[in-house]
């Protein structure tokens, strides 16, 4: 019944993979002409190796190829290990000026960088290949779901430009048909965060094996990634379902105007009546605008936190206004068309 | 699903009024042509009948019952402009509607474009208008169904093409749909229609039997000795619709009865007195447009 | 069984009375011959791209005149028996209608009913003389 729907999606999950596919490529280039710059690992420590009384050796430690680079004169050894799955750990203990007990922790994408002080010496280890948190992951899908959503933001709109003739006349009921449009196109943000995802891990494996930490909020954003682009594409289904005509303007305007209202939500426009009532004006109407509800953070510990305050029911309560607004706007996108005339 | 019964059909636009108490009543396999000057409210009409558009007040009743989806898959509709899809190919389109209603042939789609030279491999942005007209009639035709519902069908075909589609209208009455269109070819009405409705300015100016108005509207003419003469109440007579004098010469359009019209005018003192034929077009400019029709209908009748 | 009729639809006459006279005419001509099958009312109106319901209409009423007669699921035929009453009707039907034309024709044009009359011994003189 919806067959004109899913024809669309099947278009633009190819336009996807074609992108996703030429990024891939260039990936494929930029892993080929850095293997070959690096071909081996001098390269990488060069500037130590300038160093007089800098002593290089190589061993093998379980099977695994160790680099270690000794500079006498200042204590620093430099242990570089290449893991079997393409990452690095590398090791640099040095002394330190002063004396205390102290650990820090950096996670970026796949780079995982420690550094502690135990004493008088410092260490710093730094992982390229640690586990990534899957947040990142999610949040490249979730921004690829966002575009989708926009894509679809006029889909009962593109309807009534000219071809209601075709879609009302079919032998079902509007609502029925307007559900079937919805299902096919929130396939589509589904189908496409996947493949946003398996683009991902391929290119990351051309460079190294990658691995995933699921653990606390990085499982649970998915429900983040999922459903800010549904709210958003509900959002703007909301605002173009009885367009015929100009619906493209307004979801080209959506997308600055709801960050626009988001962000000077967030900042403080002074302590005047007008900073307060502008402040208050904006941050009323983000309370309707999905990327309210979307936030994260990308702590120093090793989880991710979403926007509101710590803890899982600050969390639930963030996901159940987004699958709230994502009802209530497709809700809002149907009851309209119901009552398109041709 | 072959009766349609348009009842006080009423819609406005606002201040506007588009259809005012319009009623009309299609018998099964019958084929209805309504007319009407450009605007009059044909393709409005349509919209309503079809729950493409919500009425202002009135009914349309299809074998007594008012439209519900399931209704649907018993009328097909050929819109008056194109509403295909322009990035889908013509094979998408034919997909996409044997998914949607359960009785549709491909075969016979397929074979009616192929006589309307569509390529069905083309997309719809690469036809011209005709063309799209044409997809539109095949499609429709391809249903099979018990209501066909046409607006302007043969718009940009060529005429080979136009025969051919009022061809296959008379194939679906033969084959016992029933037919409602509208055309601005009014040979084309003449020919395969067997009753008519015109509509103008949103109402119903004229309906009935094309054969029926054939054989009673006409108009007598008489010529009168002298200018000065009295027609003797001759305008109140309910069977004469309007009279024009033009000198010595009278022209009465009659709307049944000629022969007692014509009679009526001898026992005035008339002679020269025939009964002038008046075909479809003639007919239905005097409905709409009166000012036009008395010069060109004389003009045509002495030719 | 290829009957050729041709009908005017923007004549002021009605279709189904042209359909009418033209197989009359067809019969009186001999053109139809007696027990000759009509074509059937699909094919008829596909061929002159007129109504059925016309056509139909027509066969019902030549064969109220006995001009034709109907056998369900076989189809129309001129009738076969009494074929030659049928042609002199037919042709009578035809004739009839023609002089009545012409006699109200030349009286609206102001003929007297003398003058007309010997028009019209005239033209019987003129056409019956060339046959002798």
């Amino acid at each position: 019944m919806n067959y004109v729907e899913w024809l669309r999606v099947r278009n633009c999950l190819k336009w996807l993979a074609i992108v996703l596919g030429a990024l891939l490529v260039i990936g494929l280039i930029i892993r080929i002409t850095v293997a070959v710059q690096m071909g081996n690992d001098e390269s990488f420590v060069k500037h130590t190796m300038t160093e007089p009384g800098t002593k290089i050796s190589h061993s093998v430690v379980g099977g695994i190829n160790r680099t270690t680079i000794l500079n006498p004169r200042e204590h620093v050894t430099i242990t570089i290990d290449d893991q079997p799955d393409g990452g690095r750990v590398i090791r640099v203990v040095e002394p330190s000026g002063s004396h205390r007990e102290h650990a820090d922790h950096v996670t970026i994408g796949s780079f995982s960088a420690t550094h502690s002080q135990n004493g008088t010496t410092e260490t710093t280890i730094i992982d390229t290949d640690a586990p990534v948190p899957f947040a990142y992951y999610l949040a490249m899908a979730g921004l690829v779901g966002l575009i989708v959503a926009t894509i679809f933001g006029a889909t009962f709109a593109r309807e009534n430009d000219g071809h209601l003739e075709i879609a009302l006349l079919k032998p079902v009921s509007r609502v029925r048909y307007a559900f079937g449009v919805i299902g096919a196109d929130v396939t589509c943000i589904i189908l496409a965060e996947a493949m946003t995802i398996v683009a991902l891990a391929i290119g990351q494996a051309m460079f190294e094996v990658p691995h995933f930490d699921f653990s606390g909020a990085n499982a649970t954003f998915v429900l983040v990634a999922l459903l800010h682009p549904f709210a958003w594409y509900a959002l703007l289904n909301a605002a173009t379902a009885s367009l015929k005509r100009g619906a493209g303007a307004i979801v080209g305007f959506s997308w600055p105007v709801a960050l626009a209202i988001v962000i000077f939500s967030h900042v403080n426009l002074g302590n005047s009546v007008t900073g307060e009532t502008f402040h208050a004006i904006f941050w009323t109407l983000s309370r309707v605008i999905p990327a309210s509800y979307a936030s994260v953070e990308f702590g120093h510990d090793d989880s991710v936190s979403t926007g509101l305050a710590a803890g899982p029911w600050a969390d639930s309560a963030q996901y159940a206004m987004l699958a709230a607004l994502a009802l209530v706007y497709g809700a809002l996108a149907v009851v309209q068309w119901r009552r398109v005339e041709a | 699903m072959s009766t349609i019964s348009i009842k006080n059909l009423r819609k406005t636009y606002g201040p506007y009024i588009a259809i005012d108490d319009f009623s009309i009543e299609i018998p099964q396999g019958c084929v209805y042509g309504l007319l009407g000057p450009n605007g009059a409210g044909k393709t409005t009409t349509f919209k309503c009948a079809l729950g493409l558009a919500r009425q202002s007040a009135g009914i349309v009743l299809y074998d007594g019952a008012p439209l519900v989806p399931e209704t649907l898959e018993h009328i097909a509709y050929v819109p008056e402009r194109s509403v295909l899809y322009d990035w889908m190919t013509v094979a998408e389109h034919i997909e996409m509607q044997r998914r949607a209603y359960r009785k549709f042939s491909v075969s016979r789609a397929n074979e009616l474009l192929l006589q309307f030279g569509v390529d069905a491999r083309k997309r719809v942005r690469a036809l011209s208008k005709g063309m799209r007209t044409a997809t539109m009639v095949a499609l429709a035709i391809a249903r099979e169904s018990d209501v066909l519902i046409l607006d302007e069908p043969t718009s940009g075909l060529d005429p080979i093409n136009q025969r051919h589609v009022l061809n296959l209208i008379i194939n679906e009455s033969a084959r016992g749909a029933t037919v409602l269109f509208s055309s601005h070819q009014i040979g084309q009405v003449e020919r395969a229609a067997e009753r008519i409705a015109v509509i103008d300015r949103g109402r119903l100016a004229l309906e009935g039997a094309v054969d029926d108005l054939k054989a009673d509207r006409k108009i007598v003419e008489g010529i009168f000795p002298s200018e000065s003469f009295t027609l003797n109440g001759l305008a109140s007579d309910p069977r004469i619709t309007r009279i024009d004098r033009n000198g010595r010469i009278v022209r009465a359009l009659t709307s049944h009865d000629a022969q007692d019209v014509l009679a009526r005018l001898e026992a005035l003192g008339a002679t020269g007195l025939r009964i002038v034929d008046l075909n479809l077009e003639d007919i239905f400019v005097y409905a709409v447009a009166p000012s036009e029709a008395t010069a060109d209908v004389v003009e045509a009748a002495q030719s | 069984m290829p009957v050729v009729l041709t009908v005017d639809p923007r004549s002021g006459v009605p279709i189904y009375l042209q359909v009418i006279e033209q197989i009359k005419r067809s019969v009186a001509l001999g053109v139809l011959a007696a027990g000759e099958q009509l074509p059937t009312v699909k094919q008829l109106a596909l061929d002159l791209t007129i109504n059925p319901n016309t056509v139909s209409k027509a066969y019902r009423e030549l064969e109220r005149d006995g001009v034709i007669e109907t056998a369900p699921g076989r189809g129309s035929f001129v009738r076969s028996n009494g074929v030659s009453e049928t042609t002199k009707a037919a042709a009578t039907d035809v004739a009839r209608d023609a002089i009545a034309a012409a006699v109200r024709e030349a009286k609206s044009i102001g003929l007297s009913a003398d003058e007309i009359r010997s028009l019209a011994s005239a033209a019987i003189n003129r056409w019956f003389r060339e046959d002798a």
